[in-house]
């Protein structure tokens, strides 16, 4: 090696401070070199054939030429898996999320789908009223968004006495009295009923079918982040065609729905997504709202649609069961009474709940909290009716007599003299037709037939749009149509048949809704087939190449052939051929093939493409890409494959792991196993614990078993602790009970729980650091980082976690909600600033965690030798690798405790110090080459993703750690955090994949990229094979009651999991092994 | 103590050193006892399912008393007791006819030790129970009770045939111990009562998915399987983890 020259002092500075220490450094660099090399040299690892030093130096900078080539072609298989998870996710979402045909149809005021039964005056116009008689010149529309049922109805424990589980009032009881109470004192001018939502209970999906009167389908359920506009036939573009001015008050979601539909000026939209603020929009809506109704500014508007979101963000920030709620539903009560009373004979009123709410306050899915809302209606002309005396009285929950939220479009478009919207499947509300004697039989009547000649009208369009003939759709309900149709006719116009023409046209109704649910459930089998296909030979094509990349890594180090390898690598570097040194390694050649494949794939297709002339490009060359890529990977890894075995696991560890995946995976295809998935994983996680230990109790070296044990142990019993933590979902009750938040009723953290955040400040950094003492690796940037930066953030973390809790809690009433959001935010930014910006940079930069002295005392765990007679001590030298790679698993591990909630920061504390545990079991057990380290450590990620408060659904998202860093919605950050505290736990699991090759290495380890990747591949093929099977048997059971409930969001979170993972393998795992190997790589050289 | 290392001594004299698998006692009583045991334990169970299901903790509780009976009469009958020196070190001598030695404990003596042992290994059975998801604070009396079946099917013969000898208990620990009638019992046992919580989770709502009704059910059948096993197809094996 060049010895490194020292600087001399810079002339007429020669004592400067800069000098002084450029030559210390300078000095004590060639020390330390010298050190190492001795060390080096001692080992034989470094040249002692008499070679010219520049031919070493040569070697040296190739081989770190060759390790960052080498690593390009690990990264482009990565790569090109997320591609082909991308694409077989893609294709199969594609046939199974379902799409319904928009019809651009719109009805038309002077043609009704069939000939009024009984004409009136002014029909065919929207003054007289277009198909009925117009009821009201104008109507205010209030949606109080998540107004639950439960909500509104009384609730007394008298009356619950005979219940079997007696349970006192909660926070959401009895706080808006005002609808039910009016219900029962003046019926002829109100009625309340349950208002029951189609899933997915999104507002903008509720939205789009309160206006259209249509079946949202599920593709629609991602854009609750940016909404689009409806083009659609329904009800504001009728109020718009007919002249009628619309006022929009409230939640901007009606903006992007209906661009340019509402009065400016008067009308004013508030920010929907800011779930942390309960009052911005509904008292601007107060405000705007009441001014509106006086008498001198009733000309300025028709129609006008005021969106309260108060209720709605005090369940996603607190839970139903909270203050806040009582407090939310209160000022409503009051603003309501205040409406009523300013409220004229010919205006209509309608209070209704877009959703419900869950459990904790969250809404998306379909169980029963979350589709029963309120429906109330009200004018002061006093018309409404019961068709029995006993339905004066509301119904006692929203089982009884339920209406669906559809139903209103017929209900408002004939009430208000619009034609009813083209695609309405609803039908009229009884109540608001039936007269105020409850005996208007042949108006109820006319108004059924007229809705559903409607329904028969637009079915008739949409089969012959789609091409299908109608009458050869089983269970076609032409029958009873016909049957109402005749009864009709050969009536008389009596009070009993005029009931059983209702009745008739009502089920006629009934039964096309059922078919079109059935319809728009149709899935487009071939490219779900493509999609399954697509993913399963991934998984193929993951096995080969991890056990290539495995097999490649197990030959046992010998120093002899190592130094026979060194004269021949010096050799053909002084020949000039060092294109002798390239080895083929598995990755390079599979990314050749998958590039190769992927572009004979693209242009195979493309002819076809031409040829049919249908069909997205995009989607023919997609698809012909991923095949033409497996195809070519597969034969790649084939060819190669018969000089090795089957890939079949050949040790109890490998069956381990693979039946951990493929019977979990096979599970899912349960609703039960997918329910308890948390404690099919604990169950799991013990096992591999047990195994650890009973393995560990085979080790011969007492030291060694004592800690194999205490890990496995320890390992065992972090994993139970973590489980205590838990988050229930609809479906595990009542044997499941929640401790994720404060009470099953909330959403906010327990003040004990924050006790939590100041214990893992305390402890987490220490039980790190003790990892770090016992193989001597507490050196270089260890301290700093560990023991003092990562410190500092927990305990910023906890503050913030504090002055969160204090404003949820107002503890401290002399701080405004404002302050104290000001106050927190900047220290999560500071954290994120910390852990992600600087820790990153610094990661870059570190030298490794080890410390190169001339003591002269032997110290155990220490690389000794001795050197032209001195003794050289590298403290840590065992572990350079690994010590120096869990510094950026110290980052991920910060970024993702600062956005869970405390109970789910110590889950994650726990987990990271299980992560550990088992790096230390997988060295002591030398298991480091098994798939079963990547594989545990998969099984953890998806354990602790339930216990930081997840569960596979829709309404677990947290979407408010949206806001822990920011203010308001701003892309990419929002979603960017919400993924980070979903998927915290997976993120963390991929990030230490490389430890499981890395964890007690010494520098210069033979083969250390493969291993990596033979990692890598492990543990994405956990995440691989379970969304391969989820995808399945999610398009196998697209008919299964549970659909939407269990199977599609498991699905959708696998998928998003999947793609996740390989991401983060990619950003933080492939990037953090390549700084790290070149950071060891100059210092000790490269092997 | 001979200092060799187990896992690599393939070279060295392996009879000589490792554990050998447990003999049955050379009596025809033994030989058909050993075949009539596992019946009579099935059946017994069988006869019981119904009002296990019924009430799991009474009946749990009541059919101990059998089921000790019933592994005493199986190891006295048909197992070498501790120290008799059929079990860990066996020679040729004992088999050409010296019949028992003086020095060796009684069989009642025996039999009260691995009774004890099993008592003492039913807080650690229970508490693996918990640690594997079972719940904590209800079901104690459940949980004990199926813990002590587990610790007279799978302990309780190990600890009558082995009694205290550390360094085979070690390998029992470590699932090392070459497979017979008396420790393929035991594998099966707990392999079985692991299994016995697959169907737990389904929601079929049938009475027998109540705790800790499949665990038991899964040991006393994997105690059968177990046992025949090890007497017949994987005798004298050794489980190996790599």
């Amino acid at each position: 090696m060049v010895p490194t020259p020292v600087p001399k002092p810079a002339p007429g500075n020669y004592n400067s401070i800069a000098a002084q220490y450029a030559r210390a450094k300078a000095a004590k660099d060639a020390d330390d070199k010298k050190k190492v090399d001795g060390i080096l040299r001692e080992n034989g690892i470094l040249e002692r054939t008499g070679k010219p030093r520049h031919v070493a130096e040569r070697l040296n900078e190739f081989k770190a030429g060759r390790f960052t080539k080498d690593w390009g072609w690990v990264v482009g298989f990565f790569v090109w898996m997320l591609f082909i998870h991308i694409s077989g996710i893609y294709f199969f979402t594609k046939g199974f999320l379902l799409t319904r045909l928009v019809l651009d149809s719109k009805s038309t005021c002077a043609e009704p789908p069939i000939s009024i039964s009984k004409p009136f005056k002014g029909a065919g116009t929207p003054e007289g009223g277009c198909w009925h008689p117009k009821t009201f010149d104008k109507a205010v529309v209030i949606i109080i968004d998540a107004l639950r049922y439960d909500f509104t109805v009384p609730f007394n424990n008298i009356s619950q006495v005979g219940a079997s589980n007696p349970m006192p009032a909660q926070a959401y009881h009895n706080s808006i009295p005002f609808l039910y109470d009016t219900a029962i004192a003046e019926p002829h001018n109100a009625f309340l009923l349950p208002f029951i939502a189609d899933p997915p209970t999104t507002t903008l999906q509720r939205l789009k079918g309160l206006t259209t009167g249509t079946l949202p389908t599920f593709i629609d359920a991602g854009s609750n982040f940016a909404g689009e506009a409806i083009k659609e036939d329904n009800l504001l573009q009728q109020l718009r065609d007919a002249g009628r001015k619309i006022v929009h008050l409230g939640d901007d979601t009606w903006t992007a729905l209906f661009p340019g539909y509402f009065e400016e000026g008067i009308s004013k939209a508030y920010d929907s997504l800011n779930v942390w603020d309960l009052h911005t929009v509904d008292t601007g809506v107060t405000e705007h709202i009441l001014p509106l109704l006086a008498s001198q500014r009733k000309d300025e508007w028709d129609v006008m649609f005021a969106h309260f979101l108060g209720v709605d963000h005090a369940g996603h920030r607190y839970g139903p069961n909270h203050p806040a709620m009582t407090m939310k539903l209160q000022q409503m009560n009051g603003l309501m009474q205040e409406i009523v009373q300013n409220l004229d004979d010919n205006t209509l009123l309608v209070v209704m709940g877009d959703h419900g709410m869950d459990g904790k306050g969250d809404h998306g899915g379909e169980s029963d909290d979350e589709v029963q809302a309120a429906l109330w209606m009200y004018s002061k002309k006093g018309i409404f009716g019961r068709t029995d005396p006993s339905f004066v009285t509301p119904p006692q929950n929203a089982k009884i007599r339920p209406v669906n939220q559809i139903d209103l479009v017929p209900t408002l478009a004939l009430s208000l003299g619009l034609p009813i919207p083209f695609n309405n499947l609803g039908r009229p509300i009884e109540e608001a037709f039936v007269g105020k004697k409850g005996n208007a039989w042949d108006n109820l009547a006319g108004v059924s037939r007229m809705a559903a000649a409607g329904i028969k009208r637009y079915q008739a369009a949409y089969y012959d749009a789609q091409g299908i003939n109608e009458s050869t759709i089983d269970g076609s309900p032409h029958d009873l149509w016909g049957k109402a149709e005749g009864a009709l006719i050969s009536g008389n116009g009596k009070e009993q048949m005029l009931r059983g023409v209702y009745t008739n046209f009502s089920a006629f109704q009934e039964e096309t809704l059922r078919i079109c649910r059935d319809l728009w459930a149709r899935f487009d089998v071939p490219s779900m087939i493509l999609g399954i296909s697509i993913l399963a030979a991934g998984v193929v094509a993951l096995v080969f190449h991890a056990n290539d990349n495995a097999e490649a890594d197990t030959t046992e180090e010998d120093i002899d052939l190592e130094m026979k390898e060194r004269d021949l690598e010096l050799k053909a570097i002084s020949d000039g051929k060092p294109e002798l040194l390239y080895e083929e390694n598995a990755s390079r050649s599979a990314v050749k093939g998958a590039i190769i494949g992927t572009a004979v794939g693209v242009a195979a297709v493309l002819v076809p493409w031409g040829l049919v002339g249908g069909g997205s490009m995009m989607d023919f060359a997609v698809g012909g890409g991923s095949i033409g890529g497996l195809v070519a990977v597969l034969f790649t890894k084939l060819k190669t494959r018969l000089r090795f075995s089957n890939p079949l696991p050949r040790t109890v560890w490998g069956w381990l792991a693979a039946i951990f995946t493929i019977s979990q995976s096979i599970g899912f295809a349960s609703n039960s196993y997918t329910i308890w998935e948390d404690s099919i994983l604990l169950f799991f996680i013990t096992t591999f614990g047990l195994a650890a230990a009973i393995s560990s109790i085979r080790i011969e070296k007492h030291s060694d078993r004592v800690l194999a044990i205490y890990h496995s142990a320890a390992f065992v019993a972090l994993g139970w602790i973590a489980s205590s933590s838990k988050l229930c979902r609809e479906e595990q009750m009542p044997w499941c009970r929640s401790t994720y938040y404060a009470s099953a009723n909330s959403s906010t953290s327990a003040p004990w729980q924050l006790l939590i955040l100041f214990i893992v400040a305390a402890a987490l950094p220490s039980i790190i650091k003790s990892y770090y003492v016992s193989s001597r690796n507490y050196e270089g940037f260890a301290p700093v980082w560990i023991s003092w930066a990562f410190r500092t953030g927990l305990i910023l973390c906890a503050i913030f976690w504090t002055i969160d809790a204090a404003d949820d809690s107002e503890w401290f009433t002399g701080f405004s909600s404002a302050t104290l959001k000001t106050l927190r935010t900047p220290i999560a930014q500071t954290i994120f600033a910390v852990s992600i910006g600087a820790g990153s940079l610094a990661f870059g930069s570190a030298p490794p965690c080890v410390s190169i002295s001339s003591s002269a005392a032997p110290t155990p765990g220490s690389q000794i030798t001795s050197s032209s007679g001195a003794t050289v001590t590298i403290l840590g030298f065992a572990n350079t690798h690994g010590s120096r790679y869990f510094l950026l698993v110290v980052n991920v591990l910060l970024a993702i405790l600062m956005v869970q909630k405390p109970m789910g920061a110590g889950a994650i504390a726990l987990m990271s110090w299980q992560i550990l545990s088992l790096l230390e079991i997988l060295d002591l057990n030398t298991l480091t080459s098994s798939p079963i380290g990547p594989v545990v450590l998969a099984l953890l990620g998806s354990f602790h993703f339930f216990k930081t408060g997840h569960q596979a659904t829709l309404s677990s998202i947290q979407w408010e750690s949206a806001f822990i860093p920011l203010h308001t919605i701003r892309y990419p950050w929002s979603p960017l955090l919400v993924a980070l505290n979903s998927f915290g736990a997976q993120i963390l699991a991929v990030s230490a994949v490389p430890l499981v090759a890395l964890w007690k290495q010494k520098p210069r380890k033979k083969g250390i990229l493969q291993s990596v990747a033979a990692a890598l591949a492990w543990h994405a093929l956990y995440y691989a094979v379970v969304g391969l099977a989820t995808t399945m048997w999610a398009g196998h059971l697209r008919r299964h009651l549970m659909l939407y409930r269990i199977f599609c969001p498991k699905f959708m979170t696998a998928a998003a999991v999947l793609v996740i993972v390989d991401v983060v393998g990619l950003l933080v795992a492939l990037m953090g092994v390549r700084w790290n190997t070149i950071s060891i790589g100059e210092v000790f050289g490269w092997r | 103590m001979p200092l060799i290392d187990p896992v690599t001594m393939a070279s060295t004299d392996q009879a000589s050193v490792k554990s050998q698998s447990v003999e049955l006692l050379p009596t025809d009583l033994a030989r058909i006892f050993t075949n009539v045991h596992p019946v009579l334990l099935l059946s017994a169970y069988y006869l019981r399912f119904p009002a296990l299901i019924a009430d799991p903790i009474t009946t749990l509780l009541q059919s101990l008393p059998i089921l000790v009976v019933l592994q005493i009469a199986y190891a006295t009958l048909c197992l070498p007791p501790t120290g008799s020196g059929t079990s860990s070190k066996p020679s040729k001598k004992s088999k050409l006819g010296v019949k028992k030695a003086d020095t060796s404990p009684s069989k009642a003596i025996t039999v009260f030790f691995a009774l004890i042992l099993s008592v003492f290994s039913v807080p650690v059975l229970a508490g693996l129970q918990v640690l594997f998801g079972a719940p904590i604070t209800t079901h104690i009396p459940q949980t004990l009770l199926s813990s002590s079946h587990l610790a007279l099917l799978g302990v309780f013969p190990l600890a009558y045939v082995h009694g205290s000898d550390g360094s085979k208990w070690r390998e029992i620990l470590s699932v090392y111990s070459p497979i017979d009638e008396v420790f393929g019992g035991s594998l099966g046992c707990f392999l079985g009562a692991w299994l016995g919580a697959v169907p737990i989770p389904l929601d079929w709502d049938r009475e027998w998915q109540k705790w800790p009704i499949t665990i038991v059910t899964g040991a006393y059948a994997g105690y059968a399987v177990g046992k025949l096993a090890g007497t017949w197809l994987l005798k004298g094996k050794r489980i190996e983890f790599d």
